[in-house]
């Protein structure tokens, strides 16, 4: 097989690998907003339980994740598995990632000097308005560093949808490379996350940079 | 003369702690109050149950006649969120470590709750929040962000924030004690020449000679009664009680 | 305050909703089996049997067998590629028909209700070395290093439990690799001492490779069949059938004989048994 033919077959994948990246990124967001503000919760219950939850899918592999997501509805209630694997894959995902982000917001909204809140309560501000206007812009600009951290790790772990066959750049590239009985397409993976990661780095150096007009 | 300010047998617990023992006090229109007191003493409590930072156990709250706190069988229940949100209308506070937004320019930190809260129009916020830097003596550090102002730049930032709400009465919590020595001087000239334009206020602080200056009258707290009160030059030079006098006998040596 | 709780609650269930709308949409689709459709699963990285050939396809001589069967069922062939350690699950769960890809019968297969074809390849594990090595039998792996795919036969004949389970207690370590490439790397590379694997697959290797040598003599040998799901008997009877008539009309052995096979062609069961 030529290398021309190689990264042809594999960048077939690399559509795949961007659509679980930019999927996940897309929902893993606010959904983890969502569990850190219930992970805060007044309320016990609702704390409890999603606490215990950010802890099973903080403390299980993803892939066992991917494959309960997967077929674990075949087997539980005899659904059919979807044909398009890019919907359980990125529903994985973008639950295990948020269990992450979740974590990184509550440690960001909790860093807040109590005195913004007071300040803002005091000037007459709803709850709502001191969230979204003086909570999270500050909390954004703090967990930063954290979440480009776990962007980074997301491009990585694209690789492990192959558990659930699901064509992605890295399955296309050890297929062949098992086939072809070469470790070019291990080299071709090894740059393409290189190069995309490069860019991550690049993209949330530039925010970085864009919030840092305050201190 | 009408009383913007009543608090009346204000009790405040911290677990099992009394904090505030039926303390009652009230301010008028167009006076300056000061409180004094050694720390632990329950000044800064008594002025956050006034500003709803705390809730008092029982009491009751009163501004300008509007009821934000009723005494009913000793305890103290409060109006609802909208009434409440009506007070908070009423008086401003500015706090010991400003708290101004980080985020946001001076001239944000000072406009936006004028237009988001009071619903007031833009270009009328911004020429009195620009008015008011004016007075501050800040009007080219409108765009400048809080990290790159003094400390004493800041606190004044933070005043002109709390009366672009167009308060009634204006409440201090110690606004010097974060504040470098040398920089205490530009807050309270603030403060007097508020005074001087018949603000009504209420300021905790420990600064002696300013309380006496500015106020027209004059609480010494201590353990969470008031021990002594009345014209600031007979508490701070002629005071009767052995706990007043032991508390500025220290404030002299310090 | 309630309100806001409302709103919270609100944005939960909407949340949760949306999940399973998605969740339902997709995944109602009815699996299409046997509509005239036969989806063969196949491990693409187990060359000759199925892998992707140098024009990026997959291909491979269970895949030439099995879309030659198809053609004379007038069954409309698909190809899925499972993830090997998955594949049960993956044809339970209808994303293929079968299991064709040069996989070994397990009694653990038939008991677990899974209808297993009658064997097509009989499978030989062999010992690859060095060509300088010192080892020349099983016996001189004691207090060796030795290399095999995780997975695979030689690493379940090796294992706990396995028919060569002394003989890996041998060893000074046993290390298993993802891939069989790895193994060869690791021993060219002289971090192992040696590599159990199929014999086909050796020789493929020694081939590419001249610093190695298979060594005399097998470690047991194991069979090749496919697998169905419990209940499709009738399905590979029918399969059965149409493989037997392209091994007398002669397909088969044209297809076998392709260079790409020709190190398995001596395994193959129906040849063997038609001379």
């Amino acid at each position: 097989m030529t290398l021309m033919t190689m990264i042809a077959k594999m960048s077939e994948g690399m559509g795949h690998t961007f659509e679980i990246f930019f999927l996940t990124l897309i929902f893993s967001q606010p959904l983890g907003m969502l569990v850190a503000l219930m992970r805060m919760s007044k309320n016990r219950i609702v704390s409890g339980i999603t606490r215990s939850v950010i802890s099973v899918l903080r403390g299980t592999p993803l892939m066992l994740q991917l494959l309960a997501v997967t077929y674990g509805p075949y087997y539980l209630f005899g659904i059919g598995v979807a044909r398009n694997k890019l919907i359980p894959v990125v529903i994985a995902f973008s639950i295990n990632y948020a269990a992450y982000f979740a974590e990184i917001y509550r440690g960001g909204i909790e860093s807040m000097p109590v005195g913004q809140y007071e300040a803002a309560e005091v000037l007459g501000y709803t709850k709502t308005q001191t969230f979204m206007r003086i909570i999270l812009p500050q909390v954004v600009k703090r967990v930063l560093p954290s979440v480009t951290n776990e962007i980074v790790t997301l491009v990585k772990d694209t690789s492990m949808a192959y558990t659930v066959s699901y064509l992605e750049m890295f399955t296309i590239g050890k297929q062949i490379a098992n086939s072809q009985t070469s470790f070019l397409p291990f080299v071709v993976a090894g740059v393409f996350y290189f190069v995309f990661n490069a860019v991550v780095d690049f993209v949330m150096g530039r925010i970085e940079k864009r919030l840092n007009y305050y201190r | 003369m009408k009383k913007l300010l009543e608090i009346n047998h204000c009790r405040k617990q911290f677990g099992g702690m009394e904090v505030l023992t039926d303390l009652s006090l009230s301010v008028e229109e167009s006076r300056v109050l000061s409180i004094i007191g050694p720390s632990g003493s329950g000044k800064t409590t008594l002025l956050r149950c006034a500003t709803l930072l705390e809730t008092m156990d029982g009491g009751d709250l009163i501004y300008d006649g509007v009821y934000a706190a009723r005494d009913v069988d000793g305890k103290a229940v409060y109006a609802s969120p909208p009434e409440l949100g009506q007070i908070r209308n009423m008086f401003g506070l500015v706090f010991q470590n400003f708290n101004l937004f980080p985020h946001y320019s001076v001239l944000k930190n000072i406009m936006e709750a004028p237009m988001l809260v009071q619903k007031r129009n833009r270009d009328e916020v911004e020429a009195e929040a620009r008015d008011l830097l004016e007075q501050m003596g800040l009007a080219d550090r409108a765009d400048a962000y809080p990290y790159q102002l003094s400390g004493g730049q800041q606190q004044r930032v933070s005043i002109a924030r709390a009366l672009a709400m167009k308060p009634k009465i204006l409440l201090f919590d110690e606004p010097t004690s974060a504040l470098d020595p040398e920089l205490t001087g530009e807050i309270l000239r603030v403060i007097r020449r508020l005074a001087e334009k018949k603000m009504t206020m209420v300021i905790v602080t420990h600064e002696m000679a300013f309380a006496r200056d500015v106020s027209d009258w004059v609480v010494f707290m201590n353990g969470g009664v008031i021990v002594e009160q009345g014209d600031p030059r007979e508490v701070i030079d002629h005071p009767t009680q052995e706990r007043t006098i032991q508390f500025l006998r220290r404030m002299q040596e310090q | 305050m309630k309100n806001k709780k409302l709103v919270a609650i609100i944005c939960c269930a909407a949340v949760i909703a949306l999940l399973a709308a998605a969740y339902f949409i997709f995944f109602n689709k009815p699996a299409k089996i046997n509509g005239g459709k036969f989806t063969m699963g196949i491990d693409p990285e187990y060359p000759p049997f199925s892998y992707i050939g140098d024009d990026g396809e997959y291909t491979g001589f269970d895949v030439e067998i099995c879309k030659a069967a198809c053609e004379k069922l007038g069954l409309d062939f698909q190809i899925f590629a499972v993830n090997w350690d998955q594949k049960l699950v993956q044809m339970d769960s209808k994303e293929c028909d079968c299991i064709w890809s040069g996989m070994t019968i397990l009694p653990s297969m038939t008991e677990a209700g899974y209808v297993i074809s009658k064997p097509y390849f009989d499978n030989t594990q062999v010992i690859v070395v060095k060509t300088d090595s010192t080892i020349a039998g099983p016996a001189d792996l004691e207090g060796k290093v030795v290399a095999v795919q995780n997975g695979t036969s030689a690493f379940k004949m090796v294992s706990e439990g396995g028919d060569q389970e002394a003989l890996g207690k041998t060893f000074a370590s046993l290390t298993t690799p993802e891939s069989y490439n790895t193994c060869f790397a690791e021993l060219d590379g002289g971090a192992v001492d040696a590599v159990i694997v199929d014999q086909p697959v050796a020789l493929d290797q020694i081939k590419k490779n001249a610093n190695l040598k298979i060594l005399d003599g097998d470690l047991g040998s194991e069979q090749y069949g496919i697998a169905f799901r419990s209940g499709d008997a009738e399905l590979c009877a029918k399969i059965e059938e149409a493989v037997a008539e392209l091994v007398k009309d002669g397909t088969y052995a044209k297809i076998a004989s392709k260079d790409a096979y020709k190190d398995i062609t001596n395994n193959l069961i129906f040849l063997n048994d038609a001379k």
